[in-house]
């Protein structure tokens, strides 16, 4: 009974069909997801080094290292990178310059990760005066250069500016071309091992009112088209912070082995970062649930900065948005904090 | 073709030139007004235009517009000047020794090529982020071009008119000035041309160098905020202040050696 079978065989089939979850529900994913990183030690790069990412999204995840953030926005604004991390500075000049992205949560708040490093000698940022500061353009370093200078009532025209990537730093300092720098880690432990001491932490400029943090950030379309997988992300990023502040020494490690750098300093500069926990950052301490965004620290951080960029002639007034808040996306903060 | 169609044609040529670049300009124009692409990947030309009148007035980071300019063409000319003081002696004399040549010729062989961005960080060390370091990384990749250029147009001298100035008893520096130079001069002058020219693609590199202005500095800075219209206008400033160096030295090779290409 030939046909008899093949009913049979075909009635079960789709029984089975019917039994799984309709396809409509199952996310596409794409071939690979291009996440974009520098090279400061953070917790998500314990996904890198044992490949949790491409576990959780179920695809390959191609990390691709920009030197500084403005680098890395050139290449968000083409469409080449799908997720990044990025400083709330680079990330207020794609915003303001429409480049279609959204913010999807605060992966670190900048706290003595980054410092201003000064020769013996120099003991305050007031003494800056009269002597040479570099720094890297363009990223939350400058800014809180800027602000120090501000809060500090610093004579800027006493003071001699040095634009210069990270990288050639040291250099100049050996040299004795410059006096003093702000930057992250590696670069500023690598001052201080050179008779430096830093006379400014980022975080010291928070009384203030001036807030500098690390944010992820995906590409719109990608978003649009795979939400799934950026909840996956979140989710997976929440996990490597919760493993690092478990070991930090031991993450530390792992993080300066994937990296290539000195672990002690990689210890150092994952010290100097505060990790809010993702179930709190829907709150207007953070980002706010979406409602009420306008209200939240960092809507009003994102506002400030891009105030205080336009003050610098690095961006338009007539550019500015009215508001942050569109731009802020919480929905997958929200996924990713319910699944279980 | 005809003397007289080749005569029309000369005639003809700068009307052709300017409407190909009007063209140019009004399918810029056109395809951001039809938003092909976004103000972002391709700010339309009034934008730019904008952007270039505002800073007339008011500078780009507190320098004047013209003062972007002529730093970064201060510092080229510095660096050409150099490379050609230096490089033109070298290269006439590897062209005319076997033995310096070969000496010389493995070094410049290697550093010719080599991407001059790769220099920055041993620049820094060598000689800081002062001026001289932006001078220094145009004149390298300046002056290889010009001993290859130098070296090629004396080994170009016909030996034949050495032979006969032998013969007459020339001194070495009589043969220099009167033989060597002469026809080599123009020669040397399409090297010069070009290697300005790569010299001029290193400005960014350059300006890469803890600058605080200069059109290559202004390029990259405004692209750190992706202020495109910046970027744009910076190009195009770039890109038309090295059209009239060349124009600049074709002019001066007219006059210098009128008796290029008539021999």
């Amino acid at each position: 009974m030939p046909i008899g079978k093949y009913v049979i065989l075909a009635a079960g089939a789709l029984a089975g069909l019917l039994a799984l979850p309709p396809l409509s529900q199952a996310e596409e994913v794409p071939a690979v997801v291009r996440f974009g990183y520098l090279n400061g030690p953070r917790p998500w790069i314990l996904g890198k080094a044992d490949q949790s990412f491409d576990k959780a999204l179920g695809t390959k995840v191609q990390w691709i290292n920009f030197p500084n953030g403005p680098n890395e926005l050139n290449a968000l604004a083409a469409g080449e990178v799908d997720i990044g991390r990025i400083g709330s500075v680079p990330t207020v000049s794609a915003l303001v310059r429409k480049v279609p992205i959204k913010v999807i949560a605060v992966s670190g708040v900048i706290a003595t990760s980054e410092r201003l490093i000064a020769r013996k000698g120099i003991d305050s940022v007031k003494a800056l005066e009269g002597h040479a500061v570099a720094y890297p353009p363009g990223s939350t370093a400058h800014y809180a250069l800027l602000a120090a200078f501000k809060v500090h009532q610093v004579d800027v025209s006493k003071v001699r500016q040095v634009q210069l990537k990270p990288g050639d730093l040291l250099a100049a300092w050996k040299r004795g071309d410059i006096d003093a720098a702000y930057v992250w880690g590696p670069f500023s432990q690598q001052l201080e091992g050179e008779n430096g001491h830093a006379i400014l932490a980022t975080k010291d400029l928070q009384p203030a009112g001036y807030f500098l943090f690390n944010d992820y950030v995906v590409r719109k379309e990608f978003a649009e088209k795979y939400p799934g997988l950026v909840v996956k992300f979140l989710k997976t990023f929440g996990d490597t912070v919760a493993r690092y502040k478990a070991d930090p020494d031991g993450s530390a490690a792992i993080i300066a082995k994937e990296l290539d750098q000195d672990p002690a300093a990689a210890k150092d500069t994952l010290a100097g970062l505060i990790y809010p926990p993702l179930n709190e950052q829907r709150t207007t301490a953070w980002l706010g649930d979406g409602h009420d965004s306008g209200n939240a620290v960092i809507t009003k951080s994102f506002a400030d900065t891009a105030r205080f960029l336009v003050e610098q002639g690095e961006l338009r007034a007539a550019d500015l948005p009215s508001d942050f808040a569109p731009f802020i996306d919480t929905s997958f903060l929200a996924k990713a904090v319910a699944a279980p | 073709m005809s003397t007289a169609s080749v005569a029309r044609s000369a005639r003809l040529g700068p009307l052709i030139s300017i409407a190909s670049v009007a063209a140019f300009v009004l399918l810029w124009y056109e395809a951001a007004r039809l938003g092909w692409a976004s103000s972002l990947i391709l700010p339309a030309p009034g934008e730019v235009l904008d952007t270039a009148l505002q800073m007339l007035n008011d500078g780009y980071r507190h320098v004047p517009l013209w003062q972007h300019v002529a730093i970064s063409l201060g510092r080229a000319l510095a660096a050409f000047a150099a490379a050609l003081v230096v490089g033109i002696p070298l290269g006439l004399a590897m062209g005319l020794s076997p033995i310096l040549s070969s000496i010389l010729d493995p070094f410049v062989q290697f550093l010719r090529p080599l991407p001059k961005l790769a220099l920055i960080p041993l620049v820094i060390v060598w000689l800081g982020i002062g001026e001289s370091s932006k001078i220094f990384l145009i004149f390298v990749s300046t002056l290889f071009s010009v001993i290859v250029g130098a070296a090629a147009a004396a080994g170009s001298v016909k030996v034949g008119r050495l032979r006969l100035a032998r013969a007459f008893g020339a001194t070495r520096r009589q043969q220099l000035w009167y033989f060597v130079l002469p026809s080599a001069l123009p020669e040397i002058f399409t090297s010069v041309r070009l290697a300005f020219g790569v010299g001029w693609t290193t400005l960014i590199a350059a300006e890469m160098v803890a600058a605080d202005s200069g059109m290559g500095w202004m390029v990259i800075n405004a692209s750190s905020y992706m202020r495109t219209d910046i970027v744009m206008l910076g190009i195009l400033l770039l890109g038309v202040t090295g059209y009239l160096l060349d124009l600049a030295v074709v002019g001066l090779q007219r006059a210098v050696v009128p008796w290029a290409g008539r021999e």
